[in-house]
């Protein structure tokens, strides 16, 4: 006789769908948390004349080590998260200032302008695309046999047998 | 033979494996002309990096269903979750977190086809698995290879191969390199330990102690021991058998995850092809059988492989003047050592169903022994007198 399967009690529901939940919202706290931004912290005249690039500063963006511009420089942090803050230190003027941003959830890169946030000009990043290069087909196949994770079968890879012709 | 005699012999029959990986580990420190602190360091770094995945293999094993070679799914399904975090920019632990949870309900689906078709296929799990593995592999190719990037919308385009679908061959892992490792590590004199992977390894440790005490635990020790007997006791015996993959893969799942964060790059096509047989080598190496396992038997398998395996290719090239040698050297242990694990394993079984079918003649068993002390014989296997006919087969004789 075939057994007929029993419908499940409103408890294990309930408990199936708390768990349902928990797990989107776990996934979607690490997603927001986690996700990787590319700020490009900009030190160069507006081209308009607008404002001009700040002759000597030190920019730290949240706790990352902070870093010297001059003008023209450019240079980028890698930040996760969506909320951050930025400490400029204006040599010159000897004017120190904070400020807190948020980047769009969508956008991998964007391009801060510190000149501009100094002159208090909006907005002061914009989006900035580029493709990078994560992934090459240049290393083609990492070492999978038997302890290939040796930092020998890593780093110098064996020499390829000899041809016997 | 003397019972001296015989306890000694009896004594490396169980241990040969160790012995053997104890002594050539040990005889190629020297020539490999490597500092101890060097390989410990190494050491203590593997340890982090592998013990996941070997401790993935022990359910099973309390299940009777041997090694679970099919804890390359787990793997595949971790990569895909990885290949997540790299496409959405999810970085730190939390990219780790992200993939674990992509890959958990595709490994508790994999899970629950190989322990479905375990479940026909009982006495050959471990072939069946390895086999399984091979299929699964085919299909985890076309969905990375044409899925990916043409059904599978993917946003990041640098890891999209240049033909517009498909993940290229090697990714870089850049965003979630060494996070776990990297949370704190800790510095004991010259060594530097990665603290959270090792209390993330303690934890699964505890429980797989807790879980063999509950009554799911106690159910798969029992279906381990006897399926027929279980069967007769009430014990839901396919089902336990099938949680038990599902849970194997679910932690292959992760502890490819771990792994692949330590070394910071994923080859996306063959990262998973060895998963199973270093895990596998590595709890033979520490003195399990494909019928027990313990705690203990993982760390000291992947202590004693890995330090085999940072020594032979330097010990390969200053003995022979070629690190190839070593190369091989230490392919040729690694498979080596499940060979003779399973052909010690056939044996005992045939030796064990001669000594059991000895005793119930009432004759002198094949080693000597009187029939009365076949007990032990019998108790041993836990199952050696359950119709194995004389090829041994019946239930002992796996892959």
């Amino acid at each position: 006789m075939k057994k007929t399967k029993k419908p499940m009690s409103a408890r294990s529901l309930i408990a199936r769908s708390i768990l349902l939940v928990l797990y989107i919202a776990v996934m979607l706290i690490m997603v927001f948390s986690g996700r990787q931004h590319t700020i490009l912290i900009d030190n160069k005249d507006a081209p308009d004349g607008s404002y001009t690039a700040i002759d000597g500063m030190e920019v730290q963006i949240d706790n990352l080590e902070a870093l010297e511009y001059y003008p023209g420089d450019r240079d980028k942090a890698v930040v996760q998260g969506q909320r951050h803050k930025i400490k400029v230190n204006m040599f010159m003027e000897g004017r120190e200032f904070e400020a807190s941003f948020r980047i769009p959830f969508g956008q991998d890169m964007i391009l801060l302008s510190v000149p501009k946030l100094a002159a208090g000009l909006e907005p002061y990043f914009e989006p900035f695309t580029v493709l990078e290069s994560i992934a090459s087909d240049a290393v083609e196949e990492a070492p999978s046999s038997f302890g290939a994770d040796s930092p020998i079968g890593l780093e110098e890879s064996p020499p390829a047998p000899e041809l016997i012709q | 033979m003397s019972p001296k005699k015989k306890s000694l012999s009896t004594w490396f029959s169980e241990y040969a494996v160790v012995v053997i990986f104890l002594a050539i580990t040990v005889a190629a420190i020297g020539p490999s002309k490597l500092s101890l602190n060097y390989i410990i360091q190494e050491v203590i770094t593997r340890l982090g990096r592998n013990s996941f995945l070997v401790i993935a293999l022990l359910l099973p094993i309390y299940a009777g269903m041997g090694i679970n070679f099919a804890m390359t799914l787990g793997a595949m399904a971790g990569q895909i979750g990885l290949i997540f975090a790299v496409d959405w920019s999810v970085a730190g632990w939390q990219g780790l977190v992200f993939a674990f949870l992509v890959g958990l309900p595709i490994s508790i689906l994999l899970g629950w086809v190989s322990g479905s078709v375990m479940n026909r296929a009982k006495g050959r799990e471990m072939v069946t698995g390895y086999i399984l593995a091979f299929f699964i592999n085919g299909i985890y190719q076309f969905f990375v290879l044409y899925l990916m990037g043409s059904v599978i919308p993917m946003r990041n385009p640098a890891i999209i191969l240049s033909r517009g679908y498909g993940i290229r061959n090697t990714l870089n892992l850049e965003s979630v390199r060494q996070s776990l490792d990297n949370i704190l590590k800790v510095r004991l004199g010259p060594f530097s330990i990665p603290l959270v992977t090792f209390i993330v390894i303690a934890l699964l440790c505890v429980f797989i102690v807790w879980f063999r005490k509950t009554k799911l635990g106690q159910d798969m020790r029992a279906v381990g021991q006897d399926m027929a007997v279980a069967d007769a006791a009430g014990i839901p015996v396919e089902k336990t058998r099938i949680v038990a993959i599902i849970i194997s893969t679910v932690l292959a799942c992760a502890g490819q995850i771990i792994f692949l964060q330590n070394m910071g790059n994923l080859a996306t096509y063959n990262a998973h092809d060895q998963t199973s047989f270093f895990a596998a080598a590595a709890i033979l190496v520490g003195g399990a059988s494909v019928t027990h396992a313990a705690i203990p038997n993982v760390f000291i398998g992947v202590v004693l492989l890995h330090a085999m395996f940072i020594v032979s290719p330097l010990a390969g090239q200053n003995l022979f003047g070629s690190a190839m040698i070593g190369e091989y050297f230490r392919q040729f242990i690694g498979y080596g050592v499940i060979a003779i694990s399973l052909v010690l394993y056939a044996w005992k079984t045939r030796k064990a169903a001669d000594n059991a079918r000895s005793g119930l003649r009432g004759g002198v068993s094949a080693n000597g022994s009187l029939g009365a002390n076949n007990k032990t014989a019998l108790d041993a296997t836990g199952k050696a007198s359950e119709g194995e006919d004389s090829e041994g087969k019946a239930k002992g004789g796996r892959a």
